[in-house]
């Protein structure tokens, strides 16, 4: 069974983003210079990859992240928790920005993959420009079943099963492959360490690469991309000082306010 | 210019605010002309929704019925039917989906099967001519994306606007479906979570949350004592999550719940970009932490620099012995 796992990266949270905006005369972000990391739900879809080949002799991970060069660093990190391969798919030129261009591409990286591929897993975001699009984006795509926001996966008999929270109510729902599945954060896929071995091995082994096929103009067309502030809140800022104690009672004077207030 | 027309889902309760879309369209109406409409899709016909579309500002409501809906309805017959609906349409039009997890995989795919241009969640929208104009958070927040876009179909996700025009009033249709909905994809077995999760993050007036700071699963039942204490919903951060002192539907923030209490009490987080586009605009932050430098301090009305576990347990007392 061939499980193909999509990781996007992003700049590492920790670090400003400065002066970002697009390169001159293109309609490309330029991050690169910035320090990449997997988000958290690039190593939650790549723990429960490897979880699902942990479990089953008979599957095969395919772990296969997007970028340019920048990206060579992780890609090397990724290598490391020994995917039955592991490549970079795209260059400096790809940008995931329309949707529909996005899946065209993903689509294409899969099938460099695999011509039969029976899931899909990819973080519920996938990197600094997706909020949740490009999953189901590219299940509609291939016409492949789509299933959002698991936290948890499992096969059984040819199927697959997905745990998932919607709201006050979870859910567990089977899926026939291939489907994709975007995966969301949880205890039980929180991404193992490799071993030191691995990481080892992993930094002196060459780095795959696929190139992506041409893609068409878009349709949706980045024109700018800025950091921004955090948004204004009318907060008072008012920050206690003395004693805890002293401090707690104008907390607790203080909710009393806002709930008798609030009633 | 693209006409505007929201398309609301019934009957899942998971959706916090269906008729955020017609708010958000109205607003946009409220800005550069033009009705609003609104497609309403459960397996009854509804008069609350009707009316409740109807406050938020549509023009022309069109109360669609499927008796083969489910409740909660599933993913694949709503877009089956939205499809159907939306066959006959030749006008240009931005359409637009509650914010929130069904809302938004709706609208993508929706977007790709009628082979519009999904635009994702955001924050404002604008139609000049043939052009739409999206603006979208990016970088966890720590950015905004501007895009563009001449397709004759858009799909987007809003949340509910600050400022609600005036409802001018509404035609109404209602229609009975009967197109075939895919019998291929099984329904979800569903099991209600009990206890704390009942008490849903949307909609609640108070939240109490926690951060990697609380260190264990024990600060985090002192959290939910405080939580009940005050008729307040328990949220996490994302690393709290991870950690399993909370379950994966309590995550605010950007990859999480959105939440709008009047009041909202951050212990021991940081108050990461992340983290804050979870919180609405006008809550009212508390935050308990240890460290005087830290970002949250800078959102907060009031805030203690304190280790958490020398505040909650004597807050508890406190407001117990009120
Ligand atoms: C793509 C992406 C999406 C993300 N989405 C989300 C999201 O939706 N929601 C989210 O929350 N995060 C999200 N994150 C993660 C985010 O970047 C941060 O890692 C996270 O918000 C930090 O959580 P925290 O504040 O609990 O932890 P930290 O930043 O580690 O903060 C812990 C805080 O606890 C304080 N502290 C420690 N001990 C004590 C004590 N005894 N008493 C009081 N205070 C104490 C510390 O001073 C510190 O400020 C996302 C990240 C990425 C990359």
């Amino acid at each position: 069974m061939q499980v193909v796992v999509l990781l996007a990266g992003v700049v590492d949270p920790k670090w400003r983003l400065g002066t970002l905006g697009l390169r001159p005369g293109t309609a490309q972000v330029e991050d690169t210079a910035l320090p990449r990391k997997l988000s958290p739900f690039d190593e939650a879809a790549l723990e429960t990859a490897l979880q699902l080949r942990d479990a089953d002799a008979a599957v095969t991970v395919t772990a296969i992240l997007t970028g340019g060069a920048e990206s060579d660093g992780l890609l090397r990190a990724v290598a490391a928790f020994r995917p039955h391969r592991a490549f970079r798919f795209g260059d400096a030129a790809m940008s995931l920005w329309d949707p529909a261009t996005a899946a065209r591409l993903l689509g294409a990286a899969v099938r460099a993959a695999t011509e039969a591929p029976a899931l899909v897993l990819m973080g519920r975001e996938f990197g600094d420009s997706d909020d949740g699009v490009l999953a189901p984006a590219l299940a509609e795509a291939e016409g492949w079943a789509f299933c959002g926001l698991a936290h948890r996966v499992a096969l059984r008999d040819g199927d697959i099963l997905l745990h998932r929270t919607r709201g006050a109510r979870d859910e567990i729902l089977h899926r026939r492959p291939p489907a994709v599945v975007s995966i969301t954060n949880e205890r039980g896929n929180r991404l193992r360490h490799p071993l030191m071995k691995n990481v080892m091995l992993a930094r002196r082994a060459p780095v795959e690469v696929v190139a992506p096929p041409t893609a068409p103009p878009p349709a949706l067309a980045l024109r700018a991309i800025a950091a921004v502030p955090p948004a204004q809140r009318g907060g008072a800022g008012r920050v206690l000082t003395g004693p805890v104690a002293a401090q707690v009672e104008e907390l607790a004077a203080y909710l009393r306010a806002s709930t008798t207030g609030a009633a | 210019m693209h006409d505007l027309c929201a398309l609301i889902p019934l009957g899942d309760p998971s959706v916090a605010d269906p008729f955020a879309a017609v708010a958000a369209a109205a607003a946009i109406a409220a800005r550069s002309g033009g009705r609003v409409r609104a497609i309403l899709l459960g397996r009854v016909p509804d008069a609350d929704a009707i009316a409740a579309a109807e406050r938020d500002g549509a023009t022309d409501i069109l109360s669609a019925a499927h008796a083969g809906l489910s409740e909660p309805p599933q993913a694949e017959h709503l877009l089956a039917a939205f499809e159907h609906l939306l066959a006959a349409e030749t006008a240009d039009t931005l359409f637009l989906l509650p914010a929130g997890a069904v809302g938004e995989e709706l609208a993508a795919r929706l977007a790709i099967r009628l082979r519009g241009v999904p635009l994702g969640r955001c924050t404002s929208l604008d139609r000049d001519g043939g052009q739409v104009t999206a603006r979208r958070a990016s970088h966890g927040g720590r950015a905004e994306a501007r895009l563009t876009t001449q397709a004759p179909r858009c799909f987007a996700s809003l949340r509910r606007p600050a400022a609600a025009p005036a409802a001018p009033g509404a035609a109404r249709r209602e229609i009975m479906l009967d197109c075939p909905l895919p019998n291929d994809v099984p329904p979800p077995e569903i099991r209600h979570t009990a206890g704390e999760q009942a008490r849903r993050l949307e909609g609640a007036r108070i939240v109490v949350t926690g951060g990697r700071g609380m260190a264990g699963a024990e600060g985090f039942a002192l959290l939910r004592d405080l939580a009940a204490l005050l008729d307040a919903a328990t949220g996490a951060s994302l690393p709290a999550v991870d950690a399993g002192w909370a379950s994966v539907g309590q995550q605010v923030g950007q990859s999480g719940a959105f939440v709008t209490p009047d009041l909202y009490l951050a212990f021991a987080l940081s108050g990461t970009a992340q983290h804050l586009a979870g919180i609405g605009l006008n809550a009212r932050i508390v935050a308990v932490n240890s460290d005087p430098e830290a970002e949250i301090f800078r959102v907060a009305d009031l805030g203690l620099v304190a280790p958490w576990q020398e505040v909650v347990p004597e807050l508890i007392e406190r407001l117990r012995a009120r």
